[in-house]
């Protein structure tokens, strides 16, 4: 069984018409996949209807099925297939509610009928998982948008999904609050064995984490597959090659002339590589 | 009144207001407001409270002035302002020293109030940061493009336009976002259960009896 399955899945909306277009992939368990493409591709669709909002809360027409770990979006309330795959908006402050901290994520406990004390140790073991133990009582206009980005997670992470999905979530984050939210969703990925799935248009940040890269296209899905083999067809395919990371556009210039360099998934590991390839006069010019 | 039950603080606000709407001799409702400035002092809320009753009680103040010309009577002129302020203050003091989600609680658990209402509510509550800094946030890209609102106040409520609009398209777009929010996290559920503590105690039924004889008080003596 897979975590997520599309089925030869397609959607409408009912006013624009544009959505998905005979989606078919498998995100099996414990997975950390990178969602990417341009605008209007069909990346945020996507993610609804990881978690039955579409078709559920905008209507529109379909056909195919999505799976969220084995049974059907559409025979299922969104509140029931949101008790397995949590999602955090790209609008992730419109999506707290509540007044504090300890609101915000006791509001989803709640609702599922658990008890007080319960409530109490989820709301705990999620703020530690954040790294915002001891903020339960702070008001949610006091904290930044890191720290708000950080609840948005750990409201969805205290009931416990086994899937999580974020669509564009570092959009509007400093480059050091994406690189630490991209750090968390690693440890939840790597500790907890949650899948992760994550929209975004920056691939240079997800690459030391993803282990799939999929790239949307008008609805469709345009590659998918490890992230070395998709960086390459996005670059020899020419889909959307302008988002395939520098590190990785370099790389593809130098394997023209030597083909058996490893992955590169952080600049260490590249410049290592390009240092032993240089020739020792070369490399003694450049270090002086 | 920290250490009340959230109904027992609703209840004496509603109690307050309702003495309030039933005197009109100022002298006791110049008590009522001694006792809800003794409460706001005791309940260690006088810093985050002064400038909200300093502004009322100008406010208040002004409201009894207005009235003189009209032939009111001084007593019922001053009376009417008390009677604002001690109303407006017994909720300054509710919400300064109960928590909502606590006050929700209790709307729906004890006074059988529909959580969707009492939720209403609260998240009115939770949005009002958001609209003001919003609001900001649009008048400075509208100053921008040329916004520069008019002296002339009819001129200017009509240049408000250019501020609204963005700003009520943004709360729609905000809405939808929260609706979906919303049904991801099981809004609605038959099983809701509340993590606050809204259990009566001992305290609790000494401060109701102390308002039924009070209100006893008030109806005979007013």
């Amino acid at each position: 069984m897979q975590a997520i399955q599309f089925e030869d899945f397609s959607y409408h909306y009912p006013k624009t018409g544009t959505g998905l277009d005979r989606v078919s992939l498998e995100i099996p368990f414990g997975s950390f996949t990178v969602l990417t493409g341009a605008n209007g591709g069909g990346k945020t669709t996507l993610c609804l209807a990881m978690t039955g909002l579409v078709p559920h809360f905008f209507g529109g027409s379909l056909s195919g099925q999505v799976l969220v770990e084995g049974q059907s979006t559409a025979g299922r309330s969104v509140a029931e297939t949101a008790g397995g795959v949590g999602i955090v908006m790209e609008d992730y402050e419109s999506q707290l509610v509540s007044l504090t901290v300890f609101e915000e994520i006791a509001f989803a406990l709640e609702n599922q009928g658990l008890p007080a004390a319960l409530i109490q140790t989820r709301v705990s073991e999620a703020l530690s998982a954040v790294g915002l133990d001891g903020l339960e009582q702070r008001e949610l206009s006091a904290l930044s948008g890191g720290q708000k980005q950080r609840l948005a997670v750990a409201s969805v992470i205290a009931s416990q999904p086994k899937i999580l999905v974020l669509d564009e979530p570092a959009s509007a984050l400093d480059p050091e609050g994406a690189e630490e939210l991209y750090a968390l969703l690693a440890k939840l990925n790597r500790e907890q064995g949650i899948t992760v799935i994550v929209a975004d248009h920056d691939l240079a940040r997800a690459l030391p984490y993803a282990d799939t890269v999929i790239v949307m296209e008008q609805g469709r899905v345009a590659l998918q597959g490890k992230p070395t083999d998709v960086f390459t067809k996005m670059l020899t395919d020419q889909v959307y090659a302008a988002a395939v990371p520098a590190l990785r556009q370099l790389k593809g210039r130098l394997e023209k002339e030597h083909p058996a360099l490893s992955d590169w998934l952080n600049v260490d590991a590249a410049a290592s590589e390009i240092n032993a390839l240089l020739s020792p006069k070369r490399r003694l010019s450049l270090s002086a | 009144m920290k250490n009340l039950a959230p109904l027992c603080n609703l209840l004496l606000t509603i109690m307050l207001s309702v003495w309030t709407v039933l005197l009109w001799n100022p002298l006791p409702l110049a008590a009522l407001l001694a006792l809800e400035l003794i409460l706001i002092g005791y309940a260690g809320q006088a810093g985050k409270l002064a400038r909200p009753v300093l502004g009322l009680s100008l406010v208040a103040g002004f409201f009894a002035v207005i009235q003189l010309p009209f032939d009111v009577a001084i007593p019922t002129a001053i009376a009417s302002g008390l009677k604002m302020m001690v109303m407006t203050v017994a909720f300054l003091l509710l919400f300064a020293t109960t928590k909502l989600p606590g006050l929700t609680a209790a709307l729906v658990k004890q006074a059988r109030i529909p959580y969707e209402y009492a939720f209403l509510f609260t998240s009115a509550l939770r949005f009002v940061p958001d609209f003001l800094a919003e609001s900001q946030a649009v008048r400075e890209a509208q100053t921008c493009r040329g916004y520069v609102p008019s002296r002339n106040p009819v001129k200017r409520l009509i240049s408000y336009a250019a501020l609204v609009e963005p700003m009520v398209l943004r709360a729609i777009s905000r809405s939808e976002t929260m609706a979906m929010s919303l049904e991801l996290r099981g809004f609605g559920s038959a099983r809701r259960t509340f993590s606050q503590q809204i259990e009566f105690h001992g305290r609790d039924y000494l401060v109701l009896t102390l308002l039924a004889a009070m209100t006893a008080v008030v109806v005979l003596y007013r």
